[in-house]
């Protein structure tokens, strides 16, 4: 070990912001550690947890592939919201958890980004329940979905793929990482400690399993309340 | 007052080779300033304290870099402390103490003992370049190279520490990364730690404390460093011609959090309540008679006031006696708890 | 998996196909609970068949549903399986696919959506249930002697692995621990008489609330009935918990809660001067409103009288109806209330589409040594462990069993005045952060009580399948 800094230190330094070392990592080095030490994909949506807060104003990124990126299939997505307004309205209304909710056409995907209260289970299922037609136009029009045509007769397959298809939610804490992925391999959470400068790596291999995700789960400016709370407060009737 | 084994130890372990027993072994370089703190609408709902009832109370605080080095280092990447001393109505005071970094190393104070030994500061190597590409095929970023006169650190020690504790890897972690801030007015604190308030109501809560800088956290390019003495300027020449201003954040616990624990922060989904909002208007002046007065103050977390008490966090209780024990180990003005003062108020 | 839409059932068919214990109550004095592990397939199997069949001089026989009339077994047997259970038998890889996936990922996987952190978590869960991939099976004997119980838990042992045993009783009265009388309300079923609740006026449940493969409540949509349809058709599942209850602490609770009251500025909007006469025979203020709280916990007075049409006295004259009544914006039955938030009944629900789809049928037995919540001694804290054997069935748990656990007992989702808190009596409490929210008469508001920690806590338990006998022979003949 040398205790002082050299040309070669130098240049070290400086490899992760050069070309050559740059492709080195990229075709070589990382693909190398995806084989060495691959990661499961994480599961999509909030984790359950026991705080009230954690169960209101939960985020839904559901990324549905469109069959048809193509302009003409992208317009047979957009008209499939379109001609729904009235059922997806009324819907939400009724399922009566929901602060937000909206449509995206995003890159060759039809994205429904939703801010939602309590069970994922349950608001999928009572979602169904009250606009499944919508959900049947919609998935019409999605890659690897319409087996599950009419789901009001898939519920429980149903609820499964769009939790398959929301966006992982990084966790809040950087190092909870560690036991997110030790619980997804079947590993005990509070066993021996990770090496912490792994850290990285593991974010690195995480995002090959789950190419997007959401960073943590996002700010609320009044955290903690539900819909029904807010609509309660304001005196509009819940 | 009668002083533990336990927390003699950890405070005399904590001094480092390139500190001095004259000043305080851990946050030693500061500076003083003083300003006031005026509650929100809505904080006397929540806790009665002398502080959130009364229109505005004046506050003495001390800003300071986390290292217990006598050498002033304000660009290294460093914790760094708010102590705020609030003088209530009835000519008592109660304190709140608040650092950079969001959680603690330790569960309880043995563990801190522990960790405060294996993060003995050692002599800093330069990884050497070899071993740094190995590190980078194995996608570690190596650790950045020591600073141009920095010759002991804890931070090898504080990472060997964490590969083997998980409970303290948070904390190191991000201490790891931590970085240095434009200005003491441009960070935000916490209080780490959980305290219980009470409302107008008696109703109790579990909580913990944030200071947030209104005009927003900004931290200095760690690559255009600028240079080893600006913190203390900065304050002063913000504070002489203006004010600053913190928002006093507070979140409310709820089921299953860690109400003892302060190595397990709370996820930012939490209740968060606006207590209120802290004006700094006044810095210590460059003199020595200032830099006596504000250097000699003795905080202590455990300083509270009827409307907020300590949670059952052991690190939090033992932090009473390590502050008074320190304080006159320094031979600064008494802490309210060196004279033998038992109780906990 | 098809979609069973049947206008007409031939009800006595599928009360002989399911198992006994589903669509009425024993009302038995005993049972016993029997974990069990498939260590010999050939004879768990040949077990089976027979019991199926039933039974011989060996093996007892599965109590089918239909009315046994006057010639009461004297034992009843039922079995239900856990998706390892399944798995231990020989069922394919194709079939078990199609079970859901709560029940193939177990009670344990699912703790934190059901409450079970802390000192409920699964990993403090006492043997058998430390091992939950051995827990197979969990056998019930209901029967009203001992003797009875012995003599067919001796006949399961000879095909299986008893893993671990769970006595249960009726406290007598109908009671539970914690004192309330239980299991008054049930969902009635299209078709099934059922003579406790031949009086009561909710809505009619349809069959597929509770079996698999008939219409839900919930129009047009359907539950996944596993295939075969031999296996998977009549069938129901369960939540088998065991709830350890504390009954000590309930009551120094609802003693400093009367304590709180007495000193509140408000207590005598809640209980005007001398109306404690009224509330119940020979009550003080302090006793009375001890049961004011327990009542408003609940939801009942302990003696069963709905607090809804009664809120001033247990002993209402003229009595009123245990089971009818609704709840509305003016009710005085609190929001929070145990047994308005496990059947918030035809009340406002933020989640308007559920209302009446989240319904489950409890069967319960109580465990441990007696506890008299009106003769007990406060100086010696008695907190040996006692609570309920409970059995929560339904036919999807995670529409069910799981929504009312997560959104409605904890968290409270459903009404806006109690989102945040959990229920007093069931629910994942912390002293720290607990509150109930008392009514007052007149629409004159609430007192909020705080500081109760968890009352009941979970000491073991399994997601069961409950196949009809005719899947118990399918199983009989992998």
């Amino acid at each position: 070990m040398t205790n002082k800094d050299t040309w070669f230190n130098r240049y070290v330094n400086s490899l992760p912001t050069r070309g050559w070392f740059k492709l080195l990592s990229r075709y070589v080095v990382v693909p190398y550690w995806i084989w060495r030490d691959p990661k499961p994909k994480l599961p999509g949506g909030p984790r359950e947890s026991p705080q009230p807060s954690e169960n209101t104003q939960r985020m839904m990124n559901l990324i549905m592939p469109l069959k048809d990126p193509s302009p003409m299939g992208r317009a047979m997505a957009a008209m499939a919201i379109a001609q729904n307004v009235d059922e997806i309205f009324s819907g939400l209304d009724n399922v009566g958890t929901v602060h937000t909710a909206r449509f995206l056409i995003l890159g060759d995907n039809l994205c429904m980004i939703s801010v939602y209260d309590g069970d994922f289970s349950n608001y999928i299922r009572d979602f169904i329940e009250t606009i499944g037609s919508v959900f049947d136009a919609v998935i019409s029009q999605i890659k690897g979905a319409e087996h599950m045509i009419p789901t009001c007769d898939h519920v429980e397959e149903f609820i499964e793929w769009v939790h398959d298809h929301d966006l992982f939610q990084a966790p809040d804490f950087p190092t909870d990482l560690f036991a997110l992925q030790d619980a997804a391999k079947g590993l005990p959470t509070d066993g021996p400690a990770h090496e912490i400068m792994t850290l990285p790596r593991d974010l690195i291999l995480q995002l090959h399993a789950n190419p997007n995700l959401s960073l943590g789960g996002g700010y609320r400016s009044y955290p903690g309340y539900s819909a029904a709370q807010v609509r309660d407060k304001f005196g509009v009737g819940w | 007052m009668h002083y533990s084994d336990l927390a003699k130890r950890i405070v005399d372990e904590l001094l480092r080779p390139d500190g001095s027993d004259k000043l305080r072994p851990v946050h030693t370089i500061g500076i003083g300033a003083t300003g006031y703190f005026e509650p929100s609408e809505v904080a006397p709902q929540y806790c009665k304290a002398d502080h959130f009832i009364t229109p505005r109370t004046k506050a003495t605080l001390r800003f300071s870099n986390g290292s217990g080095s006598k050498t002033q280092h304000d660009d290294w990447s460093d914790v760094r402390g708010m102590a705020t001393r609030f003088h209530l109505s009835d000519g008592t005071d109660t304190d709140l103490i608040m650092m950079t970094l969001p959680e603690f190393f330790a569960r309880t104070p043995e563990e801190f003992l522990e960790f405060t030994l294996a993060a003995k500061p050692t002599e800093v190597h330069w990884v050497s370049p070899w071993k740094k590409i190995w590190q980078m095929l194995h996608l570690i970023p190596p650790q950045p190279d020591p600073y141009p006169d920095e010759e002991i650190s804890p931070n090898e020690g504080a990472i060997k520490f964490a590969n083997e504790n998980r409970y303290s890897q948070l904390a190191v972690f991000q201490a790891a990364a931590i970085g240095a801030p434009v200005s003491y007015l441009r960070a935000a604190y916490h209080a780490v730690h959980t305290f219980v308030v009470t409302g107008e109501d008696e109703v109790e809560r579990w909580v913990r404390f944030t200071w947030q800088p209104i005009d927003g956290v900004k931290n200095e390019n760690p690559l255009d460093p600028p240079g080893a003495d600006y913190l203390q300027g900065r304050l002063r020449d913000r504070l002489a011609d203006h004010t600053s201003r913190f928002t006093l954040m507070m979140q409310i616990g709820e089921v299953g959090d860690a109400f003892d624990d302060s190595t397990k922060p709370w996820p930012p989904h939490r209740q968060r309540v606006m207590m209120g909002t802290l004006t700094l208007d006044h810095a210590a002046e460059d003199t020595k008679a200032q830099d006596d007065y504000f250097e000699k103050l003795s905080f202590n977390p455990m300083l509270l006031t009827p409307g907020i008490r300590a949670s059952e966090d052991p690190v939090l209780h033992i932090r009473k006696e390590a502050y008074a024990y320190s304080s006159g180990k320094r031979d600064a003005t008494p802490c309210p708890f060196s004279g033998g003062a038992e109780d906990d108020q | 998996m098809n979609k069973q839409v049947k206008k007409d059932v031939d009800i006595d068919a599928i009360e002989r196909d399911v198992q006994g214990n589903i669509l009425r109550s024993y009302s038995r004095h005993l049972v016993r609970h029997l974990m069990l592990e498939v260590t010999n397939v050939a004879a768990a199997r040949r077990f089976l068949g027979v019991a199926a069949n039933g039974g011989s001089e060996a093996v007892p026989a599965i109590t089918p549903g239909s009315d046994w009339g006057k010639a009461k077994p004297p034992s009843n047997f039922n079995i239900g399986l856990t998706f390892e259970g399944l798995k231990a038998l020989g069922v394919s890889r194709r079939t078990l696919q199609t079970f859901p996936v709560e029940f193939s990922q177990g009670m344990t996987k699912r703790a934190m959506k059901i409450g079970d952190f802390g000192d409920s978590a699964p990993d403090k869960w006492p043997a058998p249930f430390d091992t939950p991939e051995k827990v197979h099976i969990v056998a019930s004997i209901h029967a009203d002697e001992e003797g009875q119980l012995d003599k067919v838990e001796a006949q399961v042992a000879k095909a299986f692995t008893v893993l671990g045993v769970r006595d249960g009783r009726g406290l007598g009265r109908g009671k539970v621990f914690f004192g309330y009388k239980d299991s008054i309300s049930q969902p009635r079923f299209k078709w099934v008489k059922d003579r406790t609740q031949a009086t009561a006026d909710e809505p009619l449940d349809p069959l597929g609330t509770i079996l698999l493969g008939y219409p839900t409540s919930m129009e047009d949509m359907s539950f996944r009935v596993p295939y075969p349809d031999a296996l998977g058709l009549n069938g129901s599942f369960n939540a088998f918990r065991i709830l350890a209850q504390a009954s000590y602490d309930y009551e120094i609770y609802l003693d400093e809660a009367a304590d709180f009251l007495l000193k509140h500025k408000d207590v005598d909007l809640l209980l005007p001067p001398g109306a404690e006469k009224k509330v119940g025979k020979g009550l003080d203020r302090h006793a009375a409103l001890r049961e004011i709280v327990a009542a408003q916990m609940c939801g009942r007075w302990r003696n069963g009288t709905p607090y809804e049409t009664s809120p001033d006295t247990m002993d209402p004259d003229p009595d009123v109806s245990p089971t009818n009544f609704d709840y509305s914006a003016q009710s005085r039955c609190p929001a929070g209330a145990h047994m308005r938030r496990a059947n918030p009944r035809g009340g406002h629900i933020v989640q308007r589409i559920a209302t009446y789809t989240r319904r489950l049928v409890r069967r319960g037995m109580s465990y441990g040594p007696d506890f008299d919540p009106d003769d007990f001694d406060r100086k010696n804290p008695d907190r040996r462990e006692r609570g309920l054997l409970g059995n929560f069935l339904c036919a999807n748990l995670g529409a069910q069993f799981e929504a009312v656990m997560c959104d409605w007992l904890n968290v409270g989702l459903q009404t806006p005045s109690i989102t945040g808190t959990n229920d007093p009596l069931l629910g994942a409490n912390t002293a720290e952060t607990s509150r109930f929210d008392l009514t007052l008469p007149d629409n004159a508001g609430t007192i909020s009580i705080y500081g109760f920690p968890r009352f009941v806590t979970a000491r073991g338990g399994a997601y069961t399948f409950l196949p009809s006998l005719t899947a118990i022979r399918y199983l009989s003949e992998l």
